[in-house]
């Protein structure tokens, strides 16, 4: 005999849309209330671009820049770090500090399906990121920085970019049991592989660019260096890394990610 | 106002709303459950009862679908909480109050309340909710100014929103001042009335007593007693416990009953309190005394309990705070 609970067949596309704006609305929300998260996350890769712009906006092309000005190289690094803050920093912080406080068993205890709530903040980040983005084009343009042409292309890389980033984000946050060290631990990882990845300062050591081509960070900075530049024609190699490291990075979050926290 | 809350038509199914058979859970080489077995009937308030680390959480976390049980069966609702394919349509049905808070800390009341609602096919109005657990009038305020006890009763209402068929309160009144619990006790009244069952953890006797139908004491990974409160451990066999306090220089051996002391108070424990007291009585008018403070009473629940879980741990002290 069963008497398990059932539930009369729903049409599921309309609801699970309703529940996804429902679920990036609710990210929202909390990611804008909160300052740290919109100061540090969003707010600092604006100011880098402001600071380095009333520096530098007089200069003109150099050799130290890759044959670019000043601000013409920070543009698109400086958009990259945003994403990378906004996906990765956000999500390896994040994510760790609400598995120990309970928000992730409490989230867990009710029907909203996982996919839809990863998928939710996937989708929060990537919105994070295009307004941030927005704005630093917007700098960049007030500074002198032409606008780039290949918009569907940039879109798409940076979507791609955003996800690779969240991924690894999540896996981050399913490694790290323990959610103190998360900020440290994120920290320790995103600032050395920006700056040998060139986004604070142009790298001139062959053997670091060897290293960081094979890392997430400078393929993307490159990839979009180039489509702000002019450069036409889809760099497969450098887009290959960046989705390679995303697929790393979804394996170990599949694997890995944990609800609760360790008994 | 709207009342959302209405007794809806539920039928009982004839299968319990809970099922467990033969439960055993590890940690390492600690042996958590060693093979537990209760039914908790649709409608009831049933309590699991124990000291700090008997078990009760772990048992609540493998029937939430939290924690993958080492052995045993388990059916909830019909449902096996351990299958991943039955597992949404749960927690359509099963509300949550959790000893741990959890909520965004930049969300006021009604947005966190507002958020839950929509996982749900079928929840509660969020202003019933606010008002059935008291926080009418806090419906803007961020979570993270709320006081503690506030933040256990938006937990509570976080358990309520889905209008679940069954509840789990995980020590729910840890934290609360008498007056909160008073409510929450209420509340727990109103929601057994509506025909919701609850599956209450407690280590407070007061609290199985006032609420539970039915009580289990888990002590040390098994199950040491079961019943209904006022019948736990024999609690309704007869037996009673006559105390008093004598004058001093004289010692328990001198009675004509056998008798324990204790800060200077004399227990007799006996199962015909008739023929004792008689006794006692008639030893002190012949020795010319007063037995001072002298009652009788059928063994507390208190001691019953810690008789039960070996006097471990003492049962009122609060397991953690919240945070």
């Amino acid at each position: 005999m069963t008497t398990a609970v059932t539930d009369a067949p729903r049409p599921w596309g309309r609801r699970t849309a309703r529940l996804l704006v429902h679920q990036v609305g609710y990210e929202q929300l909390s990611f804008w209330r909160n300052p740290q998260s919109a100061i540090f996350t969003f707010l600092f890769p604006v100011v880098f671009l402001t600071v380095i712009g009333a520096l530098f906006s007089g200069t003109g092309r150099s050799s130290y820049f890759d044959g670019l000005s000043v601000l013409q190289y920070y543009v698109p690094t400086i958009a990259v770090l945003s994403v990378f803050g906004s996906c990765y920093g956000q999500l390896a912080v994040a994510l760790a500090a609400r598995r120990q406080n309970g928000i992730l068993k409490r989230i867990r205890a009710t029907p909203l399906p996982a996919w839809v709530y990863f998928v939710g903040l996937v989708a929060h980040c990537i919105l994070v990121s295009v307004i941030d983005i927005a704005l630093i084009v917007g700098i960049g343009r007030l500074y002198g920085v032409p606008l780039p042409s290949d918009w569907p292309q940039i879109v798409a890389m940076l979507v791609l970019g955003a996800v690779c980033f969240c991924a690894l984000g999540v896996a981050v946050a399913s490694v790290i049991a323990n959610a103190d060290a998360a900020p440290a631990v994120a920290q320790l990882i995103l600032f050395p592989l920006l700056f040998i990845s060139g986004t604070y300062t142009p790298i001139h050591s062959a053997a670091l660019n060897r290293v960081a081509g094979w890392l997430p960070v400078r393929p993307f900075n490159e990839a979009l260096t180039g489509l702000f530049t002019g450069h036409t024609g889809t760099d497969w190699r450098q887009l290959g890394v960046v989705a390679a490291w995303g697929g790393v990075g979804a394996i170990v979050a599949v694997r890995r990610f944990r609800w609760v926290p360790k008994p | 106002m709207r009342v959302t809350y209405e007794p809806a038509a539920r039928p009982v199914p004839e299968s319990p709303a809970v099922q467990v058979r033969d439960l055993w859970m590890s940690y390492g080489s600690t042996e958590v459950l060693r093979g537990v077995d209760f039914d908790v009937h649709y409608g009831e308030v049933f309590c699991l009862l124990g000291p700090n680390g008997a078990g009760k959480t772990t048992t609540l976390e493998i029937l939430e679908g939290f924690r993958r049980r080492d052995g045993g069966e388990a059916r909830v609702l019909g449902l096996d909480p351990g299958d991943r394919s039955g597992a949404r349509q749960l927690r359509e049905h099963t509300g949550l109050v959790l000893q741990e808070v959890g909520v965004e800390p930049y969300l006021t009341v009604r947005e966190t309340l507002a958020r839950a609602a929509g996982y749900y096919q079928a929840p509660r109005a969020v202003a019933d909710v606010i008002g059935m657990v008291g926080l009418a009038g806090l419906e803007r305020r961020k979570a993270r100014k709320l006081s503690g006890g506030q933040k256990r009763r938006l937990d509570v209402a976080l358990g309520l929103i889905g209008n679940p068929r069954l509840l789990y309160l995980d020590e729910p009144t840890t934290g609360f001042d008498p007056a909160a619990r008073r409510d929450a006790w209420d509340l727990v009244r109103e929601l057994r009335r509506e025909g919701t069952t609850i599956l209450l953890t407690t280590h407070d006797m007061d609290e199985a007593n006032a609420l539970a139908d039915r009580v289990i004491v888990l002590s040390g990974g098994v199950i040491v007693a079961e019943g209904a409160p006022s019948e736990l451990g024999g609690r309704d066999a007869g037996k009673a416990r006559i105390t008093f306090r004598l004058p001093d220089g004289f010692s328990t051996g001198t009675l004509p009953v056998p008798a324990t002391a204790a800060n200077g108070v004399i227990a007799v424990e006996t199962a015909s309190p008739t023929q004792a007291l008689h006794l006692l009585t008639d030893w002190a008018v012949r020795e010319g005394l007063e037995l001072g403070g002298l009652t009788v009473n059928p063994p507390s629940l208190e001691d019953i309990y810690l008789r039960l879980t070996g006097d471990a741990v003492p049962p009122s002290v609060p397991e953690r705070t919240t945070k």
